[in-house]
């Protein structure tokens, strides 16, 4: 036998909830308008700032690793988490869709720079990783002065724009 | 506008006067042997339903059980799960309340503590190691 | 002699405990790209966590009982819920962080893959909580952390220029390739990487477990009073290694390999085998922590039977939940997203959980059914309510920072 009889009556209704239109449409508008904000100067200038960063990482490291500072497996950690930064800026140039003329040579100037970067990069992580043909120590340190260099030059000239 | 109608008097009874929302619900309920069981997540009464008219005369509501399990969902967010539903610890089995709730009894055959024997029993069991003492 | 070495031991394990990978990741972070200008937050965060950690040490020995034990009965089934909710996301995420960062730290030990050491470090983990008693747990990762001190020798033994350091600390301002947006966003992560939210559960939670009394607050006091700020030196010590290596050739830190950089070229292999060491020893101890953390909240809530103190059949729901929390974590990890990320993602968020974690301790501090006597002195609560008002613009200034400045990039 119940405890209790059972509820009788109308269920009652769920309470109405107001429409939040116009909060997701204020949120979406804002996004759209920060996010669109990035054009292709700025991602070109964010992209030289992180290569010169993981550029300048690879350098320390190898300069650590020919004074014997480093183990081989830190230095190579270090340069595959540099890599991996240069391959994530050149993705968000190569992203890019230019609009006038003067923007798309910047992009193919800037994609051609970086490139030379991570042909410089995995230069040096071949060094360190070693084996028969693998080039010098000296050589990744050398190829990755020239990519500083280029990287400097490519930075000037944007933040000459 | 209706009279008030005087309530009827309180059963005459011996002890302490609690508070349910201050001194029963959320509390910690442990078993005789000092091991928790669970935490006070509603609390059941008997008397008339509502939605009822009381007749002169109706004992007032009786505390019959603790409440634990799934019927936290409905006391948060409101509804009422069916009375078959409910995972009661009786009232006749507390032995005292402070600050925890004790109970008189052993957790082990009560039907608040039916998850945490099936996961002893099914899963932490079954892993090496389950029932050593880290003592 | 017993009782000295006991509280050195406390103090040891204190100052050893409290780097974790956000600490690790936020300070090296915050030293290659501002130097030394947000050391002034450490410290807040520093005296801040102090406070707190008191507090629940206090609740525990006094009324026996753990933080979120007593934040449901205080504040009801509602408000514990949301808090409860928000605590156990965002130490979800920590427990992934800490993992994804133990992973990364045996990767830079052994050139093995990170994403291979992940099942490893999530099974040790586990094994630990599974098997190991409380209180050794607890001292040898705090003890093994304690060689993070490496920093701070490295950090000697690059001869920096201390006045120049000491001016960027004292006179803090923005740097010029920087923007104050940035400034103000990082400045909250450093915040919320120093007051870890899961800190005090734990604390609180391992008072209970220890089986602290009243007569045992003497001992809990000194340990954070002294260990604590010790431990925030080595937070400074991190970034100021960064701040003297990494800013002036311009690097900014991305993942955990530049962050030991520094220490190399200071104190050379030895010093690289001891912040090794102190790496994994950091990050395992703090998965521990938030992995327990994260069954003591749900356990205190639902009032489960929980404990380390208690044989694993005893309580099952507790370490079930925690082999869940384990497996959602490898899972995360798994997908391969950067731990660098979740990390910094993390102590921001923690930032944001602060005021639903703190509020509730603040209040059952102040009562005295549950503190007796010993409940907040008038100072403790003056200061308590000025951290309050900090941690709530803090959290509040969160997102729109997060939003503007692009998670700080």
């Amino acid at each position: 036998m119940l405890r209790r009889p059972a509820l009788t009556g109308p269920a009652t209704d769920l309470p109405r909830r107001k429409p939040h239109r116009w909060g997701v449409l204020a949120a979406g508008l804002a996004l759209a308008v920060l996010s669109g904000c990035s054009g292709t100067g700025s991602t070109i200038s964010t992209a030289v700032e992180d290569s010169t960063s993981a550029i300048a990482t690879a350098r320390l490291a190898l300069s650590l690793d020919s004074a014997g500072k480093l183990t081989r497996a830190a230095t190579s950690t270090a340069l595959d988490d540099a890599l991996k930064e240069l391959a994530t800026s050149r993705n968000s140039v190569l992203k890019l869709s230019p609009a006038s003329e003067g923007d798309r040579q910047s992009v193919q100037e800037a994609l051609s720079v970086l490139d030379g970067c991570a042909a410089a990069m995995t230069t040096a992580r071949d060094a360190v990783a070693g084996g028969e043909r693998a080039p010098s120590l000296s050589d990744g340190g050398q190829q990755l002065s020239e990519a500083a260099d280029r990287l400097s030059q490519l930075g000037a000239k944007d933040g000459g724009k | 506008m209706t009279t008030a109608r005087a309530l009827a008097p309180p059963p005459p009874l011996a002890g302490r006067l609690l508070d349910a929302q201050l001194h029963l619900l959320d509390r910690q309920v442990m078993d005789n042997d000092g091991v928790p069981v669970t935490t006070v997540d509603d609390l059941e009464l008997s008397g008339p339903a509502l939605d009822v008219e009381l007749a002169p005369g109706t004992p007032a509501p009786v505390l019959t059980a603790l409440l634990t399990g799934p019927v936290l969902g409905t006391r948060i967010f409101g509804g009422r799960p069916p009375s078959s539903r409910l995972v009661r610890i009786p009232w006749e089995d507390v032995a005292e309340v402070g600050v925890v709730l004790k109970l008189g009894v052993g957790g082990g055959n009560l039907d608040a503590t039916w998850v945490e024997r099936w996961i002893r029993d099914k899963i932490i069991a079954r892993i090496p190691g389950g029932r050593h003492d880290p003592r | 002699m017993k009782r000295l070495l006991g509280v050195a031991l406390g103090i040891l394990t204190a100052i050893g405990g409290f780097v974790d990978i956000g600490d690790l990741v936020t300070n090296a972070v915050v030293g290659s790209r501002f130097g030394m200008s947000l050391v002034w937050v450490v410290v807040v965060g520093v005296v801040g966590i102090c406070l707190f950690a008191n507090m629940s040490g206090r609740v525990a020995a006094a009324s026996g009982r753990a933080t979120f034990e007593v934040i449901r009965e205080r504040l009801g089934a509602r408000a514990g819920l949301a808090n409860l909710s928000a605590s156990f996301l965002i130490n979800l995420m920590t427990v992934t962080a800490e993992i994804g960062g133990v992973a990364l730290a045996l990767q830079l030990a052994s050139s093995v893959h990170y994403l291979l050491w992940i099942p490893v470090a999530a099974l040790a983990v586990w094994l630990v909580v599974w098997r190991i008693k409380f209180s050794i747990m607890e001292n040898v990762t705090g003890l093994l952390g304690l060689t993070l001190i490496v920093f701070a020798v490295a950090l000697f033994l690059l001869k920096p220029d201390w006045g120049n350091l000491a001016g960027q600390a004292l006179a803090p301002a923005v740097p010029a390739e920087e923007t104050a947006t940035t400034y103000w966003y990082y400045a909250i992560a450093l915040f919320g990487a120093a007051m870890t939210p899961y800190e005090v559960f734990f604390f609180s939670s391992g008072a209970v477990e220890e089986g602290w009394s009243i007569k045992d607050l003497v001992q809990s006091r000194i340990n954070v009073l002294v260990g604590f700020p010790l431990g925030g030196l080595l937070s400074v010590a991190i970034a100021g290694c960064a701040a003297v290596v990494l800013l002036p050739a311009g690097i900014a830190v991305t993942s955990l390999s530049q962050v030991i950089l520094p220490v190399a070229e200071g104190a050379g292999k030895v010093g690289l085998a001891f912040v090794l060491v102190g790496l994994v020893a950091a990050t395992f101890g703090a998965a521990l922590e938030t992995t327990l953390s994260s069954g003591y909240t749900l356990a205190q809530f639902f009032g489960w039977s929980w404990g380390k103190f208690r044989r694993p059949a005893q309580a099952a729901r507790f370490h079930l939940a925690m082999i869940i929390c384990l497996f959602v974590g490898l899972a995360v990890l798994a997908t391969g997203v950067d731990p660098v990320l979740v990390t910094e993602y993390s102590v921001v968020f923690s930032a944001i959980a602060l005021p639903l974690t703190y509020l509730p301790i603040l209040i059952v501090a102040n009562d005295p059914q549950y503190m007796g006597g010993h409940v907040n002195g008038r100072p403790v609560n003056v200061l308590a309510m000025a951290y309050l008002v900090v941690i709530l613009v803090a959290s509040l200034a969160a997102i729109p920072l997060m939003i503007v400045t692009g998670a700080g990039s």
